[in-house]
């Protein structure tokens, strides 16, 4: 391996989808000597293991304008980083499946929210709901909602895709490079040493996913970020025939047909305990199955193929910590995303390059400091599977 | 879900002696395997073993499959489930199985992996034409579904498997029109290399396959000569025309659940690539998990018939059962089989297997 930069300006470490969109951002910005770390490869954590939905329909302000902005960079994302293969974009909705009226009710809630800041979704009534997905069993629906515009990405393409840019303007991605404590000086960070060694920088970025209390207890914070196993299966692929990713919150899952024609699906199991515990489960494979057949018998007959296992960043409140800490200057954190990083990454990490360079972010991203522990001001995301 | 007390994942000759073993210790074994018949690549070697008289010398592979099979299926002590492939092994030590097209679990207090071994392949322009097989897949279409894969065969690979496949092309009256093989010598046995050059099949050494031409299907390969850095030499290309290509260029283990399982493996290339950590009695390092067969080692069939009766009683043994003259029986194996890889042919297993045999009670 070449020896890796003695210095830089910025060190991110983690090279998923958040380090390598604020490798790009900050790049674009004009920043130079911008250095990614990554201790596996690009992809290799959370990223390269979600299911990869792109969906706008939150209970929260802030992740409503996060997800439609990211939206919108999303739509004309591979001519904007000039990426020759495309990523796999598409807009086939979600459908969220309501079996409870305080379901239905906090759908609605969702709803009005979410069309107050311009993201055209609506209620459905059950039998709506069959029009979307046909082989829908509507057994106990008692609704749900919808948005056209919710969709899905190549989560390995998009991360390649701001990665290669970011190389094109002169950053440097060491992967295989792991991260072995940070360094600082009168309160501030000053240096970053890696298994490979060690980098001199002015900041340090936090993108490292279920690893961020790692890298937080490195300058002597207390993240409240906890890795949680979550598990994937996929089938064989078949015709098209499901258009939207369908969504149920009660059930704790979500399937949706990719591109290839496989089907896609995950369960969050609100037993799991937290961990770095990747290994996937049998058990996990027999209770999707029976959850998913019941919803959608049609698919039955379909082969698992594969199932897998990766962590999503947890956060309290289900919403990510972002920006500086005022503890550690320099020290700047971008994780937490609680299962929907990918979705609101490039308007995330627009946000977070803007926060960087000492500059007024577009939108005030204040109440995702990690302050919000200490004074208690939580606002929990009521959507999260 | 049922529990067994020892799982046998791999019907073939190591598979089936590890069930035998284990069962005559007084075991009860549940042995499953994909296909839908035991004896793996045994049922489609109709060439006669060498090796020692104990391992069925001069009798044909598929005898000894026969053989096998009727002892297996006439113990009480051993269930068979074929048409039954392992999915994984889980963190509560269970293996998921798709047993015809269902999904169980089993919870076995033992497991002796004995998935074998798959074809490697080469890659050149056009490799995925249709008329291009893994040799042994060509002997499977011949020996056991009594297809003829072509008129006019080329071999790529002149070890042991590329001349007794070619060889048997002949008798099944399929041409043969070359063996081509990278090295520059013959790696097979001489008996057998001496057979098919006596009925007149060219036996290119130095030589690769540059490209294969053909739109639906395979019509015709480029060869040409190898220079000492292994690069083909310019002006030295030979065109021939054929139907269909074999390809014979070694084995790799199948490890896939050793992996998903956690054992300790390693890069072997003597051994035929990655392969697990084992104690002389074939366990892992994960304890309660055994090997036995090309799983560990890409060996001839007479070393895993071997392999599997060290892996059968050890794995028995280690549940109390010793009830049959065990621990001579135990030695007796480990004596033959380190036998079997005396002399120059086993040097290359030998030279291998050092780095990774633990001692026993090492595994975690």
């Amino acid at each position: 391996m070449a020896m890796i930069k003695k210095k830089a300006t910025v060190v991110i470490i983690g090279g998923g989808i958040l380090g390598a969109s604020v490798a790009y951002n900050l790049a674009r910005q004009g920043l130079k000597d911008i250095v990614l770390v990554e201790k596996s490869y690009l992809t290799s954590g959370a990223t390269g293991r979600c299911g990869a939905g792109i969906r706008q329909q939150w209970g929260t302000e802030m992740n409503c304008i996060l997800s439609r902005e990211s939206v919108r960079i999303f739509e004309t994302l591979a001519e904007e980083l000039e990426y020759p293969y495309g990523i796999d974009y598409r807009q086939n909705g979600y459908l969220l499946l309501a079996y409870s009226p305080k379901e239905r009710e906090q759908f609605s809630k969702n709803v009005a929210l979410q069309n107050s800041l311009g993201i055209p979704s609506r209620q459905v009534t059950s039998a709506e709901a069959r029009d979307i997905v046909p082989h829908l069993n509507i057994d106990g629906l008692l609704g749900g909602a919808y948005c056209h515009t919710d969709g899905h990405a190549n989560p390995f393409h998009v991360t390649f895709a701001y990665a290669r840019a970011a190389e094109r303007m002169g950053v440097n991605l060491y992967s295989n490079t792991e991260v072995l404590s940070i360094e600082k000086d009168k309160g501030r960070v000053c240096r970053v040493v890696t298994s490979q060694g060690s980098i001199d920088c002015e900041i340090v970025v936090n993108t490292a996913g279920g690893h961020a209390a790692v890298i937080g207890e490195m300058v002597g914070l207390d993240l409240p970020v906890y890795p949680e196993r979550h598990q994937i299966m996929i089938s064989e692929p078949v015709d098209a025939f499901q258009v939207p990713m369908v969504i149920c919150m009660s059930h704790h899952f979500y399937i949706q047909q990719t591109t290839h024609g496989s089907f896609i699906m995950g369960q969050g199991d609100p037993n799991e305990p937290k961990g770095f515990n990747i290994n996937p489960s049998w058990q996990f494979s027999v209770e999707l199955a029976k959850k998913i057949t019941s919803v959608l018998p049609h698919l039955k007959s379909l082969n698992i193929i594969r199932q897998w296992a990766g962590l999503y960043d947890m956060c309290p409140d289900a919403q990510p910590i972002l920006g500086e800490s005022p503890e550690v200057k320099g020290f700047f954190t971008a994780s937490g995303f609680s299962g929907h990083g990918f979705m609101i990454a490039p308007y995330t990490a627009k946000l977070m390059a803007q926060a960087i360079l000492g500059e007024e972010p577009e939108i005030n991203i204040d109440i995702l400091n990690y302050h919000r522990f200490a004074s208690g001001q939580l606002i929990l995301e009521p959507a999260v599977v | 879900m049922f529990d067994t007390e020892m799982l046998i994942i791999g019907g073939g000759p190591a598979g089936l002696k590890a069930a035998l073993s284990a069962a005559e210790q007084g075991a009860d074994v549940l042995l499953v395997d994909r296909n839908p018949y035991l004896g793996g690549q045994l049922v489609k070697q109709t060439h006669m073993f060498f090796g020692s008289q104990k391992q069925y010398a001069s009798e044909r592979g598929v005898t000894i499959a026969e053989i096998l099979t009727r002892e297996v299926l006439n113990s009480d002590k051993i269930c068979v489930l074929t048409d039954t492939t392992a999915l994984g092994y889980f963190e509560d030590k269970s293996v998921a199985l798709e047993i015809k097209g269902t999904f169980k679990t089993v919870y076995p207090k033992r497991v002796i992996v004995a998935t074998g071994a798959q074809e490697n392949t080469l890659i050149f322009p056009n490799s995925d034409l249709p008329g291009i097989y893994g040799a042994g897949a060509v002997q499977t279409l011949m020996n056991v579904h009594g297809v003829m894969p072509g008129a006019r065969v080329a071999m790529v690979g002149a070890g042991n498997i590329g001349v007794i496949v070619s060889y048997q092309l002949l008798q099944a009256g399929v041409e043969v029109v070359a063996i081509i093989e990278a090295a520059p010598r013959i790696g097979g046995y001489h008996v057998h290399a001496a057979k098919v050059r006596r009925l007149g099949v060219p036996i290119y050494i130095a030589h690769t396959v540059v490209e294969a031409h053909g739109r639906e299907s395979l019509e015709g390969i480029t060869i040409a000569c190898l220079d000492e850095k292994w690069q083909p030499v310019k002006g030295t290309e030979i065109e021939l025309e054929i139907d269909v290509l074999c390809i014979s260029v070694g084995l790799s283990p199948l490890t896939e659940l050793l992996f998903q399982a956690g054992c300790k493996m390693e890069y072997v290339p003597q051994l035929g690539g990655h392969v697990p950590y084992r104690s002389e009695n074939l366990e892992t390092t994960v304890a309660g998990i055994y090997v036995a067969g090309d799983v560990c080692a890409v060996e001839e069939a007479s070393a895993a018939m071997v392999a599997g009766q060290i892996a059968g009683l050890a794995a028995a043994g280690s549940l109390g059962y010793k009830q049959n003259n065990y621990e001579a029986k135990l030695k007796d194996a480990k004596n033959e089989l380190a036998g079997l890889r005396r002399g120059p042919a086993g040097e290359k297993v030998r030279s291998g297997l050092w780095a990774l045999t633990i001692a026993a009670g090492e595994a975690v």
